[in-house]
């Protein structure tokens, strides 16, 4: 779905952000991007939106070079949460925030209400459709941001720092929405600070630093690399290092840890 | 005298009953962690905290917050911005707009407070070390990146010198390296500046909060040590733990917890306890 060949990107000649980046993204994959900040995350999630376009190198998207489409064109297969959810919305009530995209697309009148109404369903959003997207919650406008892609049924999904700001039940609902479209064969690919959210929902992780593409890899592969976890100023998930602590396998989640304890416990008995 | 009191402060905003009823005090010194849920009214809670509010289109329904014994209102601005500093969820929000370096902005505060120049430009070195924004000194802020641009926010409040430093979730945007290192410069703080975190989460704030209070509702519901807060039946239901105690709570139910070892709040108390677990059960 995503592949990336020598790619490189700079704002102006004297600041490269990426150099030399290739990858490959297959498509139904959750895919992570981690790295400090100002590594230049966001920005590859610029390159494969085609909001910005590769310097020098190619990045192909569903086959697609981004060197020879713009970002409306794309945006019938890739939709985009960007990070900062009040810089995103626009529209003064949530129902018209979410029907924009769609409206673009040229959705049937029939299609867009069946669309927007599944996004606001998932997001949790059907009561609040008449409120002023400003007038929610942070979280909820955060959902707001996720419907509005959701609503344009891409086949890829750009997400910028998803679970910032969520609490427990707001994480929970976008960990099912991930899992959903995922079985659905939409590939997502997300920038994350938060390690144990990439261990529990990543299948693929991208680790950046010193603008160039450290390790490419599963997320347990990636994870098993404690020097390059180190050098990227990224941490274990806390679920891996509870693990390392009672010798069991790495694992993705607190309800792995326990599974695997219980399996060992089982072992010794 | 406490350094904040709050009694009864009840606060509505278009109909909705955003705090409740709040009843607190906190002293100097203190580092206070404030957990909720989205829209549990944290945000709205440290704005007053921090003398945004009341303003002059809102007003407390009940109740009220004084600050050294007098009420926000009483407190001329300059005074007030000297006193307290709010970083709140989004840098870009609060970034002035009119400096067109981060060194600038950093020292915007300070130099607005009519300090001589000299002061000023120290206070701003130091800062701008301490949260390690020294090579980016000469950029101008709204390049930057979005962790980048909170430890701009946080520097910028540093400079001030407050008192009573309040963080509204203040490294949701931050790396990991980035979130441990505000962490560091949170907890060697001088003592007597008074800390107030608000998180959606208390796994930042158990590395050096002393005091955890849980908002539902706009009530304050729970109000104790670490463990009192957290391991509270409301907080169960509300936050999530952080992953030791997590895992810990699933052990239990999975029947692999001795009964009354209490649940490790951080990585370190689960090293102990899960050896010793461990070693029980070998």
């Amino acid at each position: 779905m995503i592949k990336a060949e020598n790619l490189a990107f700079c704002y102006s000649p004297a600041a490269s952000v990426l150099a030399n980046v290739s990858f490959h993204i297959e498509a139904g994959t959750i895919a992570a991007i981690a790295g400090r900040n100002g590594a230049g995350k966001s920005t590859l999630l610029r390159l494969c939106n085609a909001l910005l376009k590769p310097t020098s190198g190619c990045l192909r998207v569903n086959g697609i070079d981004t060197r020879e489409t713009s970002a409306a064109k794309l945006a019938r297969i890739v939709a985009t949460v960007f990070q900062t959810p009040e810089l995103q919305l626009f529209a003064s009530r949530v129902v018209d925030e979410i029907s924009f995209g769609p409206k673009q697309l040229r959705y049937s009148r029939l299609q867009m209400e069946q669309a927007v109404a599944a996004a606001m369903e998932r997001t949790g959003l059907s009561s609040q459709a008449e409120s002023h997207p400003l007038d929610l919650t942070h979280a909820a406008r955060r959902f707001v941001t996720l419907a509005s892609a959701l609503a344009m049924k891409p086949r890829l999904l750009l997400l910028d720092e998803p679970q910032q700001g969520l609490d427990a039940a707001a994480i929970q609902r976008l960990e099912d929405i991930l899992r959903a479209e995922k079985a659905a064969g939409v590939t997502i690919l997300f920038t994350c600070h938060d390690m144990d959210f990439i261990a529990r929902n990543a299948d693929h992780l991208l680790v950046f630093g010193g603008g160039a593409l450290l390790r490419s890899g599963a997320v347990s592969d990636v994870f098993s690399d404690t020097a390059l976890i180190q050098l990227a100023g990224l941490k274990l998930p806390d679920s891996m290092l509870l693990a390392q602590m009672l010798q069991l396998p790495p694992a993705r989640s607190c309800e792995q840890l326990i599974e695997f304890w219980l399996k060992a416990k089982l072992l010794r008995s | 005298m406490a350094l904040l009191e709050i009694a009864d402060l009840t606060f509505e905003l278009a109909g909705r009953t955003i705090l409740d009823g709040i009843t607190l005090s906190i002293e100097r010194g203190e580092r206070v962690a404030i957990l909720g849920a989205n829209g549990s009214g944290k945000t709205t809670l440290a704005q007053w905290l921090a003398g945004w509010l009341p303003n002059v289109d809102h007003a407390a329904s009940r109740g009220k917050l004084t600050f050294d014994g007098r009420e926000w209102k009483d407190w001329p601005l300059p005074q007030r911005a000297a006193a307290v500093q709010l970083v709140g969820q989004l840098p870009v929000q609060q970034l002035s707009g009119r400096e067109f370096t981060v060194r600038d902005e950093v020292a915007f505060g300070p130099g607005n407070l009519g300090l001589p120049v000299s002061e000023v430009s120290a206070t701003t070195g130091e800062v701008l070390e301490l949260c390690e924004l020294t090579h980016l000194a000469g950029r101008d802020p709204f390049t930057l990146s979005g962790g980048e641009q909170q430890r701009t926010v946080i520097a910028s409040a540093l400079a001030m010198k407050p008192r009573l430093l309040i963080l509204d979730e203040p490294v949701t945007n931050l790396d990991p390296s980035a979130s441990e290192h505000i962490v560091r410069l949170v907890s060697e703080l001088p003592p007597d500046i008074t800390v107030v975190w608000l998180d959606t989460s208390p796994k930042i704030a158990i590395e050096f909060a002393r005091r955890f209070l849980l908002l539902r509702n706009g009530k304050c519901v729970v109000d104790g040590s670490p463990c009192q807060v957290l391991l509270h039946p409301e907080s169960l239901a509300t936050i999530t733990l952080p992953p030791s105690a997590q895992a810990a709570r699933l052990a239990a139910k999975a029947g692999i917890w001795p009964d009354g070892l209490p649940y490790p709040l951080t990585l370190q108390e689960a090293r102990v306890r899960f050896e010793q677990v461990k070693h029980d059960q070998s």
